[in-house]
């Protein structure tokens, strides 16, 4: 079994298999995936994920089966460089940058990835959100200097794709363990209300309702317009907003909406949107923490690769896909989370339940980073 | 001192057993037999349960709590201290 690796079952969880398999380097195998499905096997932006794997790494073996229900993976060297990769529109770019952003630190050579292909969709995390939060997280982790960036080029909505980011990361030897127990106050708001191939002014109107509803909080809200133009728009229309409420600690909480894409489900009114955004903002307030719900998982990683020391992170609730992944790493590194549940005070009103995670960090070096 | 303790241990719910705890029950669950119809065809039961979660969407966004309603005062009251503008604790100072 030891030689074999670890066995799965089923497609979900794909990444993150994947993911801790190439830091650990642990032979992994994924069997019955959507074997009983009437589309069995993998599907086109799996395909896609373990190609762009391929490409940011050094001889990786990868073996699927003719029907796809079954794959085995053996991580290769964590390479980096430029690499360009063509994203599948099934899945938007946060698909693959989310698993991008784990692994870039631990290099070779610092990444600078052109992804190309759906920049905001309904599932994943915007490449807005990951640029609001990822990047001031990974900051937190000693992860910083020059080299750091997301950046949109250009903005692509589903079902058509054809936007670009660019996201370059520097590589690190050792991970700074942390400790964040603190979320601060909420100091100011932030967003980007953005469209595409539709009327310019639909942003301001989503910028309007959205402010209604979080000025009863706080006077310091702006939210940018972002309306691109020409080749800049993609491929299909749409339009969205992302908002970020920033504390005095530096904690980045974040919601994001998008519209429906072009011809599936129900035109949204972008003032609903707008609104309906505000109050996500205001749940993700209510769960609090001093991680954001979608970076909650990296957060964890960073904290689990880090130094032989003990990191501390409050987090809100953990969402179901953080609890298959605290499994996974202990699959993979063996490590195992204290957790314990912190009630906040009766008189004071600072939302629900939070969670305290607490962990000695794996020692995790990176070997191959080149000393200069 | 110790009974407080002891209460406070019972009243919150055991998470570490929750997350590391429940994989083992889960892999018990398995080994459902498909039934055999004239001896030849096998019924391919609609999936279900463990199968589902295992073929599911993987996708890390965490969908908010609907039982929640924003409209409410009292909802936007529980918030209340997380912004600047709310009350401030005896120790520290704006």
């Amino acid at each position: 079994m030891a030689s074999q690796g670890l066995t799965y079952d089923g497609c979900n969880f794909f990444r993150q298999r994947l993911i801790l398999s190439t830091l650990s380097g642990k032979r992994v195998k994924i069997r019955h995936v959507r074997s009983k499905d009437d589309n069995p096997g993998l599907r086109d932006f799996e395909a896609s994920f373990i190609r762009l794997l391929d490409k940011v790494t050094n001889g990786t073996r990868i073996e699927i089966n003719q029907t796809g229900t079954v794959l085995f993976y053996q991580p290769g060297l964590l390479f980096g460089g430029t690499i360009e990769h063509e994203c599948n529109v099934q899945r938007s770019v946060g698909y693959y940058l989310e698993a991008l952003i784990m692994l870039a630190p631990f290099m070779k050579n610092p990444l600078r990835a052109l992804l190309k292909g759906v920049t905001n969709d309904q599932k994943d995390p915007s490449v807005d959100l990951l640029k609001a939060t990822a990047i001031p997280l990974m900051k937190k982790f000693g992860i910083d200097g020059d080299g750091l960036e997301i950046k949109i080029t250009k903005r692509g909505m589903a079902p058509g794709g054809g936007g670009e980011v660019l996201f370059t990361c520097p590589v690190r030897r050792t991970i700074r363990p942390v400790q964040m127990t603190e979320p601060g106050k909420i100091k100011r708001i932030r967003g980007t209300a953005y469209s595409v191939r539709v009327s310019p002014q639909m942003a301001n109107r989503i910028v309007d309702s959205a402010r209604s509803i979080l000025n009863q909080f706080i006077p310091d809200i702006y939210i940018y317009t972002d309306h691109m133009k020409g080749a800049n728009s993609g491929k299909s229309p749409g339009f969205g907003l992302t908002l970020i409420a920033e504390t005095l600690n530096g904690t980045f909480l974040s919601a994001e909406m998008v519209s429906n894409p072009q011809g599936q489900g129900e035109t949204i009114l972008p003032e609903d949107l707008g609104r309906k955004c505000a109050k996500i903002l205001l749940e993700e307030v209510y769960r609090g923490g001093c991680v954001d719900s979608a970076n909650q998982s990296l957060a964890l990683l960073y904290m689990t690769l880090g130094q032989q020391d003990v990191s501390k992170t409050l987090l809100g609730p953990l969402s179901p896909y953080t609890i298959e992944f605290l499994r996974h790493i202990r699959d993979f590194f063996q490590i195992m989370f204290k957790i314990e549940v912190k009630k906040p005070n009766e008189e004071e009103m600072k939302g629900g339940n939070k969670v305290l995670m607490t962990c000695v960090g794996a020692g995790y070096t990176n070997i191959s980073k080149t000393l200069k | 001192a110790a009974e407080v303790f002891l209460r406070q241990q019972r009243a919150a719910p055991n998470l570490r057993k929750l997350v590391y705890g429940t994989v083992v029950e889960e892999e018990e669950e398995e080994g459902e037999e498909d039934e055999e119809v004239g001896g030849l065809f096998r019924v391919s039961r609609p999936e279900k349960g463990k199968r589902r979660r295992a073929d599911g969407l993987d996708c890390s966004r965490f969908e908010p709590d609907d039982s929640h309603d924003w409209e409410q005062e009292e909802m936007l009251a529980s918030i209340r201290d997380c912004f600047v503008t709310g009350k401030w604790e005896g120790n520290t100072d704006a």
